[in-house]
C-alpha cells in the first residue's frame, strides 16, 4: 500500500545541511500496525507527516497504491485527506468550541455526507466508544482519554484506509493508554492499517511491526512474531 | 455545512468575550463614525433635490471679468429675465425673483393681528412661472395667476399660521411694513429644510413695479440684483445656451466686460458662487469619516491577527481531516463580515440615536433620518460588505494557509516574521490616521480661533445696528443729539453698508490709471460720524468734517485701494465715479467690510446727505455692559422720530457669528474635534488589544525571564521600543498629509502653520502608547511568574 523509497528530509542553513530523515526505504502492507520507535527529535513525526502528506520529502519516492503521491496538488491531498487517512494526536487538538457530538462530526461536514446519515454515523461510534452520554459535552470536561476517543472517533468516522497516530498515548496516563492502545488493535483487526509513532516500548508492542529510527535512520525492522499478550506485571 | 460556520462563530464569540466585545466595540464606533458623517454628507449633497426639474433649472449670473479678482455675482439684470430669456429657444420657462427687503438686509415687517409687528426675512417679488420651475405644493388657492396681478402676496404654511391662526387665509389682506395691503391668493407648504432658497413669501413682482415706481425695470441691463432662474428643455446642453447669451452685455456701457452664464441647481449649496469652502469642508469630513473606519477595520484585522493562535488548532484539524483551503478562508471571511454587519447594524441605531447631537453640533435644525435615506443605506451596506471582506481576506488567507504540522505543533509564529510585520505596518497605519485626525483637528481648532479673533480693523464690540427705511427726511443730527443725552450711548452714525451687511460695487478709475483700466470697488455712503463709531483708524489724511463743505464732493479710500491705485501721495488726488471726480481727503486703515474669510476689497467712502431718508443702516456705539439699556433706549427714542417705519435694533456680534464662514468653519471645528476624541479611542481600544495579544502570548516568556531575574524595565524597553518606531514611520505619513489639507483649507486668510500643532498630537498619541505599555507591563510585573508558567 505504501511504498517509500530513500526518502531524505534536510533543512539548509547557512553552512550545514541537517538530514532529518535520511534514506528511508519502507513498505508498508495494508492490514498492518506498524510502530515507529525512539525517541523525539528522530524524525519519527516527520515521517509520519510526510506519509500523511502533509509534509513533502526533499527527495525520494513515496507512492501509495503504486501511485507517487509526491507534487500533489491541494486539491487532491485534501481528497486523500477526506477519504483515505485518518489522524490521531497527542495533544489530541479537538476543537475546544465544539462538543464531543460536533468535533466528531466535522470530517463528514466536508465530505457531503448528510445531516441525517452524519447524525447515524456520529451516533454508531458514540455508542460503540461508550461516550454516548457525553455527547454534548466540550472538550475540556473530559478526561484525556476521553478527549483522545473523541480523536479517534473523528480519525476514523470517515472510515479511512489508513490511520496514522503521532504519539497518541503521549499525554495519557498508562492505564488510559492502554486503552487507546486497545482500541487501535481492534480497529486493526477490523483491517484497518494503522501506523502509530511512540516512544512507549510498551505501547509500541501493541504493533504488530516496529520499526526503530535513529538520527533519521531506520535501525532496525522487526516483525512481531507473537501475538501481543497485555503484560500486568 | 453553512449550520457548521455558524456553530463555530457563536462559540467563538462565546468563549472568548472580552475579545469579541473590543472588537465589536471597535467595529460599531468606527461605523457609527462612518454613518453619522455619511448622513451629514449625504444630506447636504441631497440640497434642493425635492423638485422635481432638479437637473434643469438653472440661475443666470453674471460674470464680472474687470473686477479683481474676476467677480461671480449671483443676481443678474431684470432685461435678462424679459429679454434675453426670451429669446433663447432651449429655455422653457423663465422667473425673476428678488428679495424683498426693508433696507439693505433681506425681510419685511408684518402686522400681526394684534397689532404688533413681525419681522419675516426670505420674502420675494417673483412671478407664476416659479410654481412651475420649482416643485411647490400648493394647500390653499390656486397657482395659475396667484402671483399675476399688483398686490397680491402667497405665504407659506408657518407664516399663515402666524398672520391667519384660524385658516382660511385666501382671499384676505395683509399689511407689510406699516402700509402696503396685499392681497394673499395662495398657501403653500413650506420650502423641505435641504432647499438652498426658503422663500416665506412672494409677492407678485408687479407689485414691484408699482410701488417702486419702476416703468423701465423690465428693460434695466445695469441693475445687477436679481435672481433670474431659467428651466432648460429637456436634454439641453447648459453650455449650448451659455454660448447663446455670453454676449448680452456686449453692448450695455460700462458692461462690456460682464458675461451672463448659468449656473446649475446643484451647485447652489454646495458651492454657492464658486466658494468652495462647503465642498472642502464636506471632503474633509467624508475623508474623517472613512478614517475612522479603515481605522477601525485594521484594528479589527490587527486583533483577528493576534488572536489567531487561540484558532491554531481548529484550522489544523480542518486541514487535516480534509476541509479545503477554501472553505476555511470561507469560514474566517463569513465571521468577519458576519461581525461587520452586526457592527454596521448596531452603528446604524446608535447613527440615529446620535443624531440630535449632530444637528446641535452643526447648529442646523434638522432631522437627521438614517432608515429613510435608501442611498445612505445602500452606500453603508455597500461599505460595510466591502469593509468586512476586505479586513476577513488577509486574516482568511493568512489563516487559512497555515501548515498544518505546524499548527498542531504550536509552533504558529515561530519563524514566520511576515505576519508579525504586516501587523507592525497596520498598527503604523492606526497611528498614522490618529495623527492626521489629531493635527487636523488642531489646524482647524487654530483657524476658527484665527478667524474669530482676528482684527477687524474696527471695534466690532459694543455696537447694535438696525435697518430703518424711511419715507419721509429727517435731520439726522437732531436724532444723534438726543441720543447722546443719555450717557450709556457713545455715537451714533448711519451708513449705506455696515461691516459684514449688504454691498454696493462700482467701477472708478483713478488718476494715473491707463486708458481703459477700471477697478471695481465696494463704496459706501457715510455720515460724519461713521468712522468713529466704528474706530476705524485713519493711515493718512482726516475723516469728513462739517468744516469742509466740499467735503460731499470728496471719498475716503482704504488701505487696499491705495495699493491698487498705486499713489505714494494719495491726498488731493482724484478718483472718478459714474464721470464725477472724488479728490480723496483720507486714508483709512484696512478692515474687514465682509466675512473674513474673503480677501479685503478696495473700499471708497463718501460723504451721504446728513439727513436720514430711504433706507439706511443705523449704527450706535454704546458703552459696556449696557446693551440692553442702550437697545432700550435707542428703540424709544427713534419710535418718536419715525412712528409710520418699522425696525429692529440688533446686536452686532450676530451678524458677526452669523457670518457663513464662521459659523461654518466653526461647525467643522467641533465635529472633527469630536471625531479626532473618536479616533483616539477607536486607536486607543487597538493598541490595547495589540499589547493584550502580545503580552498573553510572551505570558511564558516572560515568566520565565522573571523566574532568571530579569528586569520589568527590560520587557518594557522592548515593547516601547517596538510601538515608538511605529510612531516614527507614523509621523512621516501623517505630517505631510495635515500639511495638504491645510493648503486646500480655502480662506484668504490664515494662521501660518505652526509646529506646536504637530509636536502636540505626537505627543498626545506617545502619552497613550506609553499608558497602554506601562498598564500591561505592570499587569505583568505585578503578576506571579509560577502563574505564568503554568499557562497551557
Amino acid at each position: 500500500m505504501i511504498h517509500l523509497t530513500n526518502i531524505d528530509k534536510y533543512y539548509d542553513s547557512k553552512f550545514q545541511r541537517t538530514f532529518v530523515l535520511k534514506a528511508v526505504n519502507l513498505e508498508v502492507k495494508e492490514g498492518e500496525f506498524l510502530s515507529i520507535m525512539r525517541p523525539s527529535g528522530s524524525g519519527k513525526s516527520t515521517l509520519l507527516n510526510i506519509i500523511g502528506l502533509l509534509d513533502e520529502p526533499s527527495t525520494g519516492e513515496y507512492s501509495l497504491y503504486d501511485k507517487s503521491v509526491l507534487n500533489l496538488k491541494e486539491k487532491a491531498k485534501v481528497d486523500y485527506h477526506r477519504n483515505f487517512m485518518g489522524f490521531i494526536f497527542q495533544a489530541y487538538h479537538l476543537i475546544e468550541e465544539m462538543t464531543v457530538y460536533e468535533n466528531i462530526e466535522t470530517p463528514l461536514i466536508y465530505k457531503g455526507v448528510k445531516s441525517h446519515d452524519r447524525k447515524a454515523m456520529v451516533a454508531d461510534l458514540l455508542d460503540r466508544f461508550n461516550m454516548v452520554a457525553k455527547k454534548d459535552l466540550f472538550p475540556t470536561q473530559l478526561s484525556g482519554g476521553q478527549q483522545q476517543l473523541v480523536g479517534i472517533a473523528r480519525a476514523i468516522i470517515g472510515k479511512p484506509k489508513l490511520l496514522l497516530a503521532d504519539e497518541p498515548t503521549g499525554n495519557l496516563q498508562s492505564v488510559q493508554g492502554e486503552m487507546i492502545m486497545e482500541t487501535l488493535q481492534e480497529l486493526n483487526k477490523e483491517g484497518m492499517t494503522i501506523i502509530q509513532v511512540t516512544h512507549n516500548e510498551k505501547f509500541a508492542e501493541y504493533g504488530k511491526r516496529i520499526i526503530r529510527l535513529e538520527d533519521g535512520i531506520i535501525r532496525k525492522d522487526l516483525i512481531n512474531q507473537i501475538a501481543h499478550v497485555p503484560m500486568i506485571n | 455545512m453553512i449550520k457548521h460556520f455558524f456553530t463555530s462563530m457563536y462559540r467563538n464569540i462565546e468563549r472568548d468575550k472580552m475579545f469579541t466585545f473590543i472588537n465589536l466595540t471597535n467595529l460599531t464606533i468606527g461605523f457609527t463614525t462612518f454613518i453619522l458623517l455619511g448622513m451629514v454628507v449625504s444630506y447636504e449633497f441631497n440640497y434642493d433635490k425635492s423638485n422635481k426639474n432638479f437637473d434643469r433649472i438653472y440661475r443666470v449670473q453674471t460674470k464680472q471679468e474687470d473686477s479683481y479678482p474676476t467677480n461671480y455675482c449671483t443676481f443678474s439684470p431684470a432685461a435678462i429675465r424679459y429679454h434675453l430669456m426670451a429669446d433663447v429657444p432651449e429655455v422653457e420657462k423663465a422667473l425673476i425673483m428678488r428679495e424683498i427687503s426693508a433696507g439693505q438686509g433681506s425681510g419685511q415687517f408684518f402686522t400681526l393681528p394684534s397689532g404688533a409687528q413681525l419681522f419675516e426675512k426670505y420674502g420675494y417679488f417673483t412671478e407664476n412661472a416659479i410654481f412651475d420651475i420649482f416643485t411647490i405644493n400648493i394647500k390653499e388657492g390656486n397657482t395659475t395667476n396667484a402671483l399675476v396681478e399688483p398686490s397680491t402676496i402667497a405665504l407659506s404654511e408657518t407664516l399663515q399660521q402666524k398672520l391667519f391662526p384660524e385658516g382660511g387665509a385666501v382671499g384676505k389682506q395683509v399689511v407689510i411694513g406699516k402700509r402696503y395691503p396685499l392681497t394673499v391668493t395662495a398657501v403653500y407648504a413650506d420650502f423641505p429644510i435641504n432647499s438652498t432658497m426658503r422663500p416665506t413669501y412672494l409677492v407678485s413682482i408687479s407689485t414691484y413695479e408699482t410701488l417702486a415706481e419702476r416703468k423701465g425695470f423690465r428693460d434695466d441691463w445695469t441693475s445687477i440684483d436679481n435672481d433670474n432662474y431659467v428651466l432648460l428643455k429637456k436634454g439641453t446642453d447648459p453650455r449650448l445656451v451659455d454660448s447663446k447669451i455670453k454676449d448680452a452685455f456686449k453692448n450695455v456701457k460700462n458692461f462690456e466686460k460682464s458675461t451672463p452664464y448659468l449656473y446649475p441647481l446643484s451647485k447652489h449649496h454646495l458651492s454657492p458662487n464658486g466658494q468652495s469652502d462647503t465642498l472642502v469642508g464636506l471632503g474633509i469630513l467624508s475623508l474623517a469619516g472613512f478614517l475612522v473606519l479603515i481605522l477601525s477595520c485594521v484594528n479589527f484585522v490587527n486583533l483577528s491577527l493576534a488572536n489567531s493562535t487561540r484558532r491554531a488548532s481548529e484550522i489544523g484539524i480542518k486541514k487535516v481531516v480534509g476541509f479545503p483551503k477554501k472553505a476555511i478562508a470561507a469560514q474566517f471571511l463569513t465571521e468577519t463580515v458576519v461581525v461587520t454587519i452586526i457592527a454596521m447594524i448596531i452603528g446604524l441605531f446608535a447613527a440615529q440615536a446620535a443624531s440630535p447631537l449632530m444637528a446641535q453640533i452643526l447648529e442646523k435644525n434638522i432631522e437627521y433620518r438614517v432608515f429613510e435615506n435608501g442611498q445612505l443605506l445602500l452606500i453603508v451596506l455597500f461599505t460595510g460588505l466591502l469593509a468586512g471582506l476586505l479586513s476577513g481576506l488577509y486574516p482568511a488567507i493568512v489563516l487559512s494557509s497555515y501548515n498544518p504540522v505546524k499548527v498542531l505543533k504550536g509552533k504558529l509564529f515561530v519563524g514566520t516574521g511576515k505576519s508579525l510585520n504586516l501587523k507592525k505596518v497596520l498598527t503604523a497605519t492606526q497611528f498614522s490616521i490618529s495623527l492626521f485626525m489629531l493635527i487636523v483637528s488642531f489646524i482647524l481648532y487654530n483657524h476658527v480661533n484665527f478667524i474669530l479673533n482676528k482684527d477687524l480693523g474696527f471695534d466690532n464690540k459694543n455696537i447694535i445696528y438696525s435697518e430703518v427705511k424711511v419715507q419721509d427726511s429727517i435731520d439726522f443730527e437732531t436724532i444723534r443729539q438726543k441720543l447722546l443725552q443719555h450717557p450709556e450711548i457713545v455715537d451714533a452714525s448711519f451708513s449705506s453698508t455696515i461691516p459684514f451687511q449688504g454691498n454696493i460695487g462700482g467701477y472708478v478709475t483713478w488718476e494715473g490709471a491707463a486708458q481703459d483700466q477700471r477697478e471695481m470697488i465696494s463704496r459706501n455712503y457715510v455720515n460724519y460720524d461713521f468712522i468713529p463709531t466704528y474706530n476705524l483708524k485713519m493711515m493718512a489724511g482726516r475723516n469728513f468734517s462739517k468744516d469742509y463743505p466740499s467735503d460731499n464732493k470728496s471719498c475716503i479710500i482704504n488701505e487696499t485701494a491705495l495699493k491698487v491705485f498705486g499713489w505714494t501721495d494719495p491726498i488731493g488726488k482724484t478718483i472718478t465715479l459714474f464721470g464725477t471726480p472724488y479728490p480723496v481727503i483720507g486714508v483709512v486703515k484696512d478692515f474687514h467690510p465682509y466675512s473674513v474669510h474673503n480677501p479685503i476689497p478696495s473700499y471708497v467712502m463718501f460723504l451721504g446727505k446728513e439727513e436720514l431718508t430711504g433706507s439706511k443702516l443705523l449704527t450706535v456705539r454704546f458703552t459696556p455692559g449696557n446693551e440692553q439699556k442702550a437697545q432700550e433706549l435707542v428703540t424709544r427714542e427713534l419710535e418718536a422720530f419715525v412712528p409710520n417705519d418699522p425696525f429692529e435694533f440688533k446686536d452686532f456680534k450676530v451678524i458677526f457669528y452669523l457670518d457663513s464662514a464662521i459659523s461654518f468653519w466653526q461647525s467643522l471645528k467641533r465635529l472633527f474635534f469630536m471625531f479626532s476624541v473618536v479616533t483616539l479611542v477607536v486607536s486607543s481600544i487597538g493598541l490595547f488589544g495589540l499589547i493584550l495579544f502580545t503580552t498573553k502570548r510572551r505570558t511564558k516568556e516572560i515568566g520565565v525571564r522573571k523566574v532568571l531575574g530579569s528586569s520589568v524595565f527590560s520587557i518594557y524597553r522592548q515593547l516601547s521600543y517596538e510601538v515608538f518606531a511605529m510612531l516614527g514611520g507614523a509621523i512621516l505619513v501623517a505630517c505631510p498629509a495635515a500639511i495638504l489639507i491645510y493648503k486646500t483649507m480655502p480662506g484668504a486668510y490664515k494662521e501660518p502653520l505652526s509646529s506646536l500643532v504637530f509636536l502636540v498630537g505626537i505627543a498626545l498619541i506617545a502619552i497613550i502608547a506609553q499608558m497602554t505599555i506601562s498598564y500591561h507591563v505592570i499587569k505583568i510585573a505585578v503578576s506571579n511568574p509560577v502563574k505564568a508558567l503554568r499557562y497551557e
